[in-house]
């Protein structure tokens, strides 16, 4: 029984570590497919058809995203300071979090509902179809002309799209504090630009970087290696989000760990400049 | 606690006679079976330069299931080599292992005298330029319209200048296969024999020595499926292509077919001209060639009882 139950486990460990290696040569792959095809002018058009829909379409959804996440820090945020006396410094905690931690992350989510999903469940029928195999017999690398293109357009991009969700997060900040709540416009706005800088707007921007590439290649590595049949296509969905999410959360921590050190360590040296 | 002892001692020893004999059993089916298939099979030994498509010894299994067992099989320059076989019986997966879309467990498939089933998918692209593949389900890119289809081979490999020309090659390859005037449809809009039409368009774009075909007139009218026939001749006879045919349909198969392989099992269980398997000995090949359903199947059905019931009434969903 004991035995048994060793086994299972050593045999579900050993699957595991397989689909991690798989994963992450899949990955590495569409990474470097990704970087070959800028040199091949044929891939050009194909990575342009995926910024138009990766990117384009998901503006007003992360705009929403960003505009709401302001909103309600600024809302949860007064009272406290406000007892403080301290509500002019709302503009410095609403930006703060906004750019650094909650814009990049929310955005990065919804990101990964919307198109996740999508690229998901769009190779996953391509696979249970056998168009990659069609793809395949016809002398043509899958990831270079599907995965690439994809993963391509979301590195590029993100970035892009937390910016629109930073805006809007703060410009949602500022009409709840100074319109509704009556924070002095004035001061909220002096005390943010002396408390965010733009150290900490490149950090939110660069994590949308790792997590484009996340969701891109996590959601791609899940539609290409999907169960037959609409149950399977669903079921890949499914586990792409919540890997996405995963993965967005710890790149989060991670980067959050190694930022924290870079900046601990080029501090002292700002002054030099 | 004497006694306590003396039973686990008996289970330990039980199981090893019952595996004792179970070995010696197997061993003895083994050896039967293998006296039966000597009879039966009718696998060649093949040398690697015997044909432009070699496979030697090629066993395949998913997981547990083993589909393919040491097969080999060369495939002549020229001819068209006709693959049939029960439904699920691995036609698919032989003809996949051919153009390395799916690798063998064991064995080893050449190409022209060149082995190819060890190669990255890289080096493959390359030779699969030599393929036309058909597949059973057409398997048409729902993104693209049947013209962007049908180009999409040549665009990877070409770089398209001429547009005018490409048209024409479009126009040219729909017309073999009766589909000239349906360029802007997209395949969600096709019927299925439709599609297979454009796919059979697509996979003899680039003009390819070899074509593997699954399945081409299956899900075609008669007149269709003929005219299909008719295009597989006359790519054979023009231009020399050689064909690898996986079919159900007998009329076509002795149509086209200048050598016919029956698949059973995961072994070739019948191999030679339309002549020698319509004459051909063993009792599955016979069934399968003239549609007849086994004493076994029939005997399934009988059992089911008197009240086989063909047609169900809304009362009999009802709680
Ligand atoms: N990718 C796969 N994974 C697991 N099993 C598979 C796979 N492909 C095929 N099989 C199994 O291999 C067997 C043979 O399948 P194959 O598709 O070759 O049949 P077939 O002879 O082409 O049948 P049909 O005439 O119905 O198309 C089937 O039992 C199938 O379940
Ligand atoms: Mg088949």
């Amino acid at each position: 029984m004991g035995e048994s139950a060793l086994a299972a486990f050593g045999s579900k460990a050993l699957e595991d570590f397989n689909n991690a290696g798989r994963c992450s040569r899949f990955i590495w792959r569409g990474l470097t497919g990704s970087f070959k095809n800028l040199f091949s002018a044929r891939y050009y058009q194909l990575t342009w058809n995926q910024m138009n829909i990766i990117g384009v379409r998901s503006v007003p959804v992360i705009m929403v995203t960003g505009a709401f996440v302001g909103m309600t820090l600024a809302i949860q945020a007064y009272d406290q300071l406000a007892f403080m006396g301290l509500e002019e410094r709302l503009g410095v905690l609403i930006n703060i979090s906004v750019v650094k931690e909650l814009g990049p992350v929310l955005a990065a989510v919804m990101l990964a509902g919307r198109i996740g999903g999508a690229l998901t469940a769009e190779l996953g029928t391509m696979k249970v179809t056998e168009q990659i195999e069609a793809i395949r017999s016809m002398g043509t690398n899958p990831i270079r002309y599907l995965v690439a293109p994809r993963v391509m357009a979301c590195l590029l991009l993100t970035p892009f799209l937390i910016i629109y969700a930073d805006l809007l997060g703060i410009m949602g900040g500022f009409f709840v504090s100074v319109l509704q709540l009556g924070v002095n416009s004035g001061a909220y706005w002096s005390y943010s630009a002396s408390g965010v800088e733009f150290w900490d707007l490149s950090i939110g921007v660069i994590k949308g970087f790792f997590f484009g590439g996340a969701i891109a290649s996590i959601s791609c590595y899940k539609g290409f290696h999907c169960r037959e049949g609409a149950e399977g296509v669903g079921q890949a969905c499914t586990e792409a989000f919540v890997a996405s999410f995963i993965s967005i959360l710890a790149l989060n921590f991670a980067m959050g760990l190694i930022f924290k050190a870079i900046y601990n360590t080029f501090w002292p040296l700002r002054v030099l400049l | 606690m004497a006694d306590k002892n003396a039973i686990p001692k008996n289970r330990e020893w039980n199981p090893d006679f019952v595996g004792i004999g179970v070995f010696i059993i197997i061993c003895l089916m083994s050896k039967a079976n293998q006296n039966q298939q000597d009879v039966s099979d009718e696998t060649q030994q093949v040398c690697k330069d015997d044909g432009i498509i070699v496979m030697k010894n090629i066993t395949k299994r998913f997981d547990h299931l083993l589909v393919l067992d040491n097969v080999s099989l060369a495939i002549e320059a020229g001819k068209t080599t006709v693959v049939i076989g029960p439904s699920g019986c691995g036609k698919t997966v032989l003809i996949k292992h051919m153009i390395a879309l799916l690798r063998p467990s064991s064995g080893e498939i050449y190409f022209k005298g060149d082995r190819i089933d060890n190669l990255s998918e890289n080096q493959l692209s390359k030779i699969r330029t030599s393929y036309g593949f058909l597949f059973q389900g057409g398997a048409l890119f729902d993104s693209l319209n049947v013209k962007e289809n049908i180009l999409f081979p040549v665009k990877q490999h070409y770089k398209v200048t001429n547009h005018s020309g490409s048209d024409d090659l479009v126009k040219m390859k729909l017309a073999m296969v009766g589909m000239d005037g349906f360029q802007n449809y997209y395949p969600d809009k096709l019927s299925g024999g439709q599609k297979k039409r454009v796919a059979l368009a697509r996979a003899i774009a680039l003009n390819p020595e070899v074509i593997l075909y699954d399945e081409p007139t299956t899900g075609l009218d008669p007149i269709r499926a003929d005219i299909i026939n008719e295009l597989i001749l006359k790519l054979k006879s023009g231009l020399g292509h050689t064909s690898v045919v996986v079919t159900h349909d007998m009329k076509s198969a002795y149509k086209v077919g200048d050598r016919i392989i029956m698949l059973h099992h995961g072994k070739i269980i019948a191999d030679g001209t339309a002549e020698h398997i319509k004459n051909h000995p063993h009792p599955k090949v016979q069934q399968f060639i003239n549609g007849e359903v086994s004493e076994d199947d029939l005997a399934v059905l009988r059992m089911s009882g008197s009240d086989l019931r063909s047609q169900f009434l809304p009362r009999d969903f009802e709680e």
